[in-house]
């Protein structure tokens, strides 16, 4: 079995199925769980053992990728160049470690302990890696489970696991709304949360990235991909049933209303709303703090009733999460 | 009133039974909890079935434009018209506009049927009987692929992974055909050894055994379709007089079938050959005018997949393939190699040896640009490669002239200063002159004099000069062509000793044409 093989021309990887010719077989699984792009040149190559004489062009770090909108997935961390924060040791997760999983709190997401913690979720589709990222796998009595590690710094929906969010209300079986879904990096671990039999319905704009959404869609059949613009949720109102969950990543200044419009459409009486919310991008002079209680108001209007809110400090700045309802079932006054 | 609602399956028309509950917006939701309920306000009417997926994605995409498709043009004239005194609520405003310019039917929309529209999707499987929610989820995924793509522009010819099955099938039918050869040639050697000597062609050989068989027919066959006169005539000379072995019809024919084999899969290849040129032509425009198409199929299937190579930059474009030199030379401190898979282009080809680095160079710049040009540009046109390619051509024009220019030298190159070389400059002291003993002539000992003090200064400076001759070789063309006029009868291995002789009766001849020597400048 190849290791660290993600689906084809989406990403860095793609082989065709013949030889270690491009030389990236290692590319997810050796080295230090977390960004490449903080990584130096070939310092690292002789700690990865040339496996089939190919350091090659393995350390993509190495050749500073452009910041482009075009070049996503992989390929270096674009814009979070403290990506070597928690993680940053290659001791962590060496090849062949045991480490041991175990349920976190929220259903369908694991912690997988070893020499450093981290966030997985179980994969789908075993033996591929969506962008790069580590795979564990570990004996269940007879069978092998593999798990997904999910990484903070690329992913909100993470960062606020990790922070403590009370409810992120995405369950196994669910369904999911995913506005902003980019090159389906966190959608994927959503797909692993949800399972078989939840369905997550991921909307993304850009073509570049929608490109890579297709890839991963092929392979993880619980994922509707949805190149559209989100504004207008009447344009996709042919493929998209009720849901139970919205979670939004749009970074726009109307995010508020985008979420608004969707949730008119398609949320379900009673569903919830994930929103993350960047305060540069709704007002870059404002003070965060009062962003996000002016984002907060937006919501109330629209009959969106907010529950909790977490800062995602010390994955990204300025960023907030709200969690919330949507025209929440009366209370029963007795 | 009649409500149109869409679905990835297909057109549903229902009826409002209980138009009153729609007054009450908020409490609407409320008798939609169970599908009995919702059955209770409204009712299936009608329910069009997409047929297949083409004409899904042709209704999706009109939804998605807000305009009439075929199939809901359809469903509107069947259902709804019959019943033109209904309302007809729809989700979309601007597509109520069209249906009423189109159809003359009166739309609604209003915030009581949005919510009306909420319900209704949120009991879809009650309300749609006949329709299990398996499929429409299906339906639903497999319309968001198509619709997808078709937003992408996704085009299968546009598909890059052909290239990299062809070009490895390109390399394993090589092998596998050379092997095949080499059998053949073995096994029939063991009957008709000389034939094999005869025919270095192995196509031609292959297929002058199919025609001969055994080498008894060689006389009466007529080969001359496949060998040049000679050939065929050396060929039937061997037949008579070779020393293989008799074999029977059963070997025979078995040979034959192989060479068949050789030959069909001989013809495959220039088929593949052929096939996968117009892919590259189709796929990557830019980057076969560039390198042609041979090295850039090679180049996307090193690298995995066009957008891969696109990501790459120039410098590794320039030594992708060489990566074992690479590393090897990054460990050990040593030069990098200058080429790797782009040697082979017929740009680096042409070059002189000394130039093929530059040109390398430069031609994997051009060449990245045009990689990214194809994997990411929208439209393929093979414009900007056939620039670049004429640049490059320019350029390395330049490059050859250049090197020609300084040999035949104008004013210019004369002009310019020389690099310096250190030369030393040791006087040895001429005892000639030390004698006391008085001369015949005056006059004639002067010319001695004269003479005698050119002559050792002439060796010895020429001894000095030859010892920087090799060192010099390296540095500049001069040598070149001091090794050039030398007479050519000489061989290459001339010894230094020699040289000087030769040196100094050419001199003589031709004082004029060493500028560098500096004897030229003493006899002038």
């Amino acid at each position: 079995m190849k290791p660290g093989f993600s689906p084809r021309g989406g990403f860095g990887g793609g082989r065709g199925g013949f030889g270690d010719r491009g030389g990236r077989g290692g590319f997810g699984d050796r080295g230090s769980f977390g960004d490449r792009g903080g990584r130096g040149g070939f310092g690292d190559r002789g700690g990865f053992g040339d496996r089939g004489g190919r350091g090659g062009f393995r350390g993509r770090g190495g050749f500073r990728s452009p910041d482009g909108g075009g070049f996503r997935g992989r390929g270096g961390g674009r814009g979070t160049p403290r990506g070597r924060g928690g993680r940053g040791g290659r001791g962590g997760f060496g090849a062949g470690r045991k480490v041991l999983v175990e349920p976190h709190r929220h259903e369908g997401v694991f912690i997988c302990r070893g020499r450093e913690d981290a966030l997985v979720t179980k994969n789908m589709v075993v033996g591929e890696s969506v962008y790069g990222e580590k795979r564990m796998s570990v004996e269940e009595g007879e069978t092998k489970i593999e798990y997904r590690a999910w990484n903070p710094f690329r992913s909100k929906l993470a960062a606020a696991i990790l922070g403590g969010v009370d409810q992120i209300h995405i369950k196994p079986g669910a369904k999911v709304m995913y506005l902003g879904a980019a090159s389906g990096t966190t959608v994927s671990h959503v797909s692993d949360i949800v399972g078989p039999e939840g369905l997550v319905y991921a909307v993304e704009f850009s073509h570049r990235s929608g490109r890579d959404l297709l890839n991963v869609a092929k392979k993880r059949t619980n994922i509707i991909p949805i190149i559209e613009d989100a504004r207008h949720p009447h344009k996709y109102r042919m493929l998209v049933g009720m849901v139970d969950v919205i979670f939004a990543d749009v970074a726009q200044p109307d995010q508020t209303r985008i979420v608004a419009l969707n949730a008119h459409n398609f949320l379900r009486n009673g569903g919830h709303f994930v929103i993350s919310i960047k305060a540069n991008c709704i007002d870059s002079t404002a003070a965060p703090e009062a962003v996000f209680a002016s984002e907060v108001k937006k919501m109330t209007s629209e009959n969106m009733k907010p529950q909790e809110q977490l800062t995602l400090e010390p994955y990204e700045r300025d960023h907030a999460v709200v969690v919330g309802i949507y025209r929440p079932p009366p209370k029963q006054k007795k | 009133m009649l409500v149109l609602f869409e679905t990835a399956a297909g057109y549903a028309v229902f009826k409002v039974l209980d138009e009153s509950k729609l007054k009450k917006v908020d409490s609407l939701y409320k008798e939609f909890e169970t599908p009995e309920k919702a059955n209770k306000i409204v009712k299936l009417k009608h329910f069009e079935k997409f047929q297949d997926t083409t004409e899904a994605l042709a209704a999706a995409t009109a939804l998605v434009e807000g305009k009439i498709g075929k199939s809901l043009k359809k469903v509107l004239k069947k259902v709804v018209a019959k019943e033109a005194h209904e309302q007809l609520a729809i989700s979309d405003a601007k597509l109520g506009g069209v249906i009423k310019e189109k159809m003359d039917l009166s739309c609604l929309h209003s915030p009581a049927v949005a919510e009306l529209m909420r319900c209704i999707r949120g009991q879809m499987e009650g309300l749609i009987s006949g329709l299990p929610p398996k499929e429409m989820s299906a339906m639903s995924l497999g319309l968001a692929h198509s619709l997808s793509r078709y937003k992408l522009k996704f085009s299968p010819d546009k598909v890059d992974t052909m290239i990299v099955q062809a070009i490895s099938l390109l390399d394993d039918l090589d092998k596998e055909l050379n092997n095949y050869i080499m059998r053949c040639r073995e096994w029939y050697g063991w009957h008709f050894p000389e034939l094999g000597k005869i025919i270095t062609d192995n196509l031609a050989y292959c297929k002058s055994v199919c025609h001969i068989g055994d080498r008894t027919n060689v006389a009466g066959s007529d080969l001359s379709e496949l060998l040049p006169e000679e050939i065929e005539a050396e060929v039937k000379l061997a037949a008579e007089i070779s020393m293989g072995t008799e074999v029977s019809e059963q070997d025979i024919s078995n040979i034959r079938h192989l060479c068949e084999q050789v030959i069909e899969i001989t013809d495959y290849r220039a088929q593949l050959y052929d096939y996968l040129k117009n892919r590259m032509m189709a796929i990557a425009p830019n980057l076969t005018v560039m390198v042609g198409e041979l090295v850039g199929a090679r180049l996307i299937s090193h690298a995995g997949s066009l957008l891969n190579l696109a990501k790459h930059p120039a410098s590794t474009v320039q030594i992708l393939g060489a990566e074992k030199a690479l590393f090897r030379a990054l460990k050990t401190r040593k030069d990098t190699p200058k080429y790797g898979l782009i040697y082979h282009a017929s740009l680096v080809g042409q070059t002189s040896a000394k130039n093929k680095g530059k040109i390398s160079r430069m031609l994997a710049a051009k060449a990245s640009l045009a990689i990214r040009y194809d994997a990411l540009g929208e439209d393929t046109n093979a414009e900007m490669g056939v620039e670049n390619r004429a640049k490059l051509e320019a350029r390395l024009r330049y490059l050859e002239e250049k090197g020609i220019r300084r040999i035949s030298g104008t004013g210019k190159a004369m002009a310019k200063a020389d690099k310096y070389t250190h030369k030393s400059q040791v006087k040895l002291y001429d005892p000639s002159g030390d004698s006391t003993i008085p001369s015949t002539s005056k006059k004639r000992k002067l010319e001695e004099m004269q003479e005698e003090e050119e002559t050792p200064s002439k060796p010895a400076k020429k001894a000095k000069k030859i010892k920087k001759e090799p060192v010099s070789e390296e540095v500049g063309e001069t040598s070149t062509v001091s090794t050039e006029e030398t007479p050519k009868k000489k061989k290459k291995k001339k010894s230094i000793a020699v040289e000087p002789k030769e040196e100094e009766v050419q001199v003589a001849e031709q004082p004029k044409e060493k500028k560098k020597k500096k004897k030229i400048k003493e006899e002038d």
